[in-house]
């Protein structure tokens, strides 16, 4: 009778021990669901051969696939090097602490998702490996603002390099200079010389002066691309700047045969900023504009000019119907020293520089093409 | 107008090569030009001898361009000074602070626009010397001093203006 108690007494107690044990299995599993649920991070448990069972909607997210597609693939699928995982899963299974480190994964649609994985090892009772779990965290936007840092960092060094450079050439340049002007008033003054010869001579000069003028052009821009000045602002108006800018190009325009369409609004479009680096952009954009048109080889090219204003911003389109910026071009015509011209004809420079420029001021610039058709180019700045 | 010879340039740069083919060009060209290879040398010369107009590189060794600039006032205080830079650009030389050089041009140097900034600067001498000995020689008139104390202190003014 006493034992009899006894054992119901332990029952109870087993009982009681037992529904206890069951709340807290089940905070513990409300506890894991909501951070599988709610984790910007991906969490996945794998079995003991890699193969997923579970897959929480962070990595949902960041992966871009849902359960569905990964239940059952292995998780090394899933990185760029499923090898390399492989043998990271058997560290793990290996070490008694979790194993962390970089591991890049294929987004669905092809992109890299850079993590920092951390793998744990989990055992059963017996100390028998059952399985993996992973937990992953997305740093793909921290790594690509490093690589941004990096970039700027780069390309800050190229511009102390290239300035130190372009001052250096332009000393020696200033001496060539100086030694071909004397020679050119040598000759002209010359007595006793033939008539050709003094001609063949007066025309060597003045090539080597041409010469001399298009080092100095690339030292200048070079300089002026490294040096970061406050812009000088003061109010004007836009639609009388790029009339000016044309009548820089005047010439040219005329000779080759280009007619000028200016699209202004009513009345002046006054803006406050930089004028004179402005002007510098937009000469820049007609004769690239130019450039384009004499490219196609038609006999009749037109550029239009079109000022409009949009909100707190002044948008200036360059339009030509010249040949267009192939597809592989386009990517690349901001970069430094990338140039579609002849040598001689081009720097590299142009395009950055204008950028660069426009940026200075807070404004931006995009571009549209269509090969054989023509481009616009867009400059939008702030209007004070 | 004055005749070229008459405008005294000193040329002050490191660079001797280009000196002595500047040199030769603005002598050709007519005007009474001396050369030197750097400020020290500059300053020496310009404490016995009048100089109108000076080319002044603003980068040297020693005493650079902007120094030599204000020390040649100092000495010569009529005396123009175009500042030479291998700058990208003028601002970025105007940056350095010194705003009362007559005119600043980059090198390399556009010859036919350094004749044109050398004689608008001896223009400029000229006018701002001649309104102030004028200014003084009439101080000196109505000050009421005898002839023969006039005649002394303009002679004294004359060798200050370094006029002949």
């Amino acid at each position: 009778m006493e034992s009899i108690n006894s054992l119901q007494g332990q029952l109870k107690k087993v009982s009681e021990e037992l529904s206890r044990q069951r709340v807290e299995f089940h905070q513990t599993k409300a506890y894991l669901q909501s951070i599988l649920q709610n984790s910007n991070d991906m969490i996945f448990y794998t079995d003991e051969s890699g193969v997923l069972s579970s897959f929480s909607r962070g990595g949902e997210k960041v992966l871009g696939y849902t359960w569905e597609e990964v239940a059952g693939r292995f998780i090394k699928d899933l990185t760029y090097d499923p090898p390399a995982f492989e043998k990271l899963m058997a560290d793990s299974r290996d070490k008694e602490s979790p194993v962390r480190t970089e591991v890049n994964f294929k987004h669905k649609y092809g992109r890299t998702v850079y993590f920092v994985v951390s793998l744990i090892n989990l055992t059963n009772t017996k100390g028998q490996n059952v399985g993996t779990v992973g937990i992953c965290q997305d740093i793909t936007l921290r790594k690509k603002l490093q690589e941004d840092l990096v970039q700027i960092d780069r390309l800050a060094e190229i511009g102390r390099t290239t300035s130190g450079i372009a001052h250096e050439i332009n000393n020696p340049l200033a001496v060539i200079s100086e030694i071909s002007g004397w020679a050119g008033t040598v000759v002209s003054d010359a007595e006793g010389l033939r008539q050709e010869d003094k001609e063949e001579l007066e025309t060597a000069v003045k090539r080597i002066e041409e010469q001399t003028k298009r080092c100095q052009n690339i030292t200048r821009q070079i300089l002026g691309f490294a040096r970061y000045s406050e812009p000088a602002k003061t109010s004007f108006d836009i639609n009388e700047l790029l009339k000016e800018a044309i009548t820089f190009l005047n010439t040219e325009l005329k000779h080759e045969r280009i007619k000028i369409v200016l699209n202004f609004g009513e009345g002046p479009l006054s803006i406050h900023s930089d004028p004179k680096i402005l002007e510098q952009v937009l000469v820049n954009l007609v004769t690239n504009a130019i450039y384009a048109i004499k490219e196609k080889g038609s006999k009749q090219g037109r550029i239009e000019l079109k000022t409009t204003k949009k909100g707190e911003k002044a948008e200036i389109m360059i339009s030509d119907d010249g040949i267009g910026i192939s597809q592989e071009d386009r990517e690349k015509i901001f970069s430094l020293f990338y140039t579609t011209k002849p040598p001689g004809k081009g720097t590299g420079l142009g395009l950055p520089i204008c950028q660069n420029i426009i940026n200075n001021l807070g404004g931006d610039m995009t571009f549209e093409s269509r090969v054989g058709e023509g481009t616009t180019f867009t400059v939008s700045i702030p209007i004070s | 107008m004055n005749k070229e010879s008459d405008i005294k340039v000193l040329l002050i740069d490191d660079e001797e090569t280009l000196l002595e083919y500047l040199a030769k060009r603005l002598l050709r060209e007519g005007f009474t030009v001396k050369a030197t290879f750097s400020g020290e040398e500059a300053l020496e010369i310009a404490s016995s001898e009048n100089f109108d107009v000076a080319v002044v590189d603003l980068k040297m060794p020693g005493i650079d361009g902007v120094e030599t600039q204000k020390r040649l006032k100092k000495i010569q205080p009529f005396l123009q000074c175009i500042v030479l830079t291998a700058h990208g650009s003028i601002e970025s030389a105007l940056e350095s602070g010194q705003k009362d050089a007559f005119q600043y041009l980059l090198k390399p140097i556009d010859y036919d626009n350094l004749v044109v900034t050398i004689r608008e600067a001896y223009e400029r001498k000229a006018v701002l010397q001649n309104a102030q000995f004028r200014d003084q020689v009439e101080e000196i008139y109505r000050s009421g001093m005898g002839a023969r104390g006039i005649k002394k202190a303009i002679n004294r003014l004359r060798k200050i203006y370094g006029i002949d």
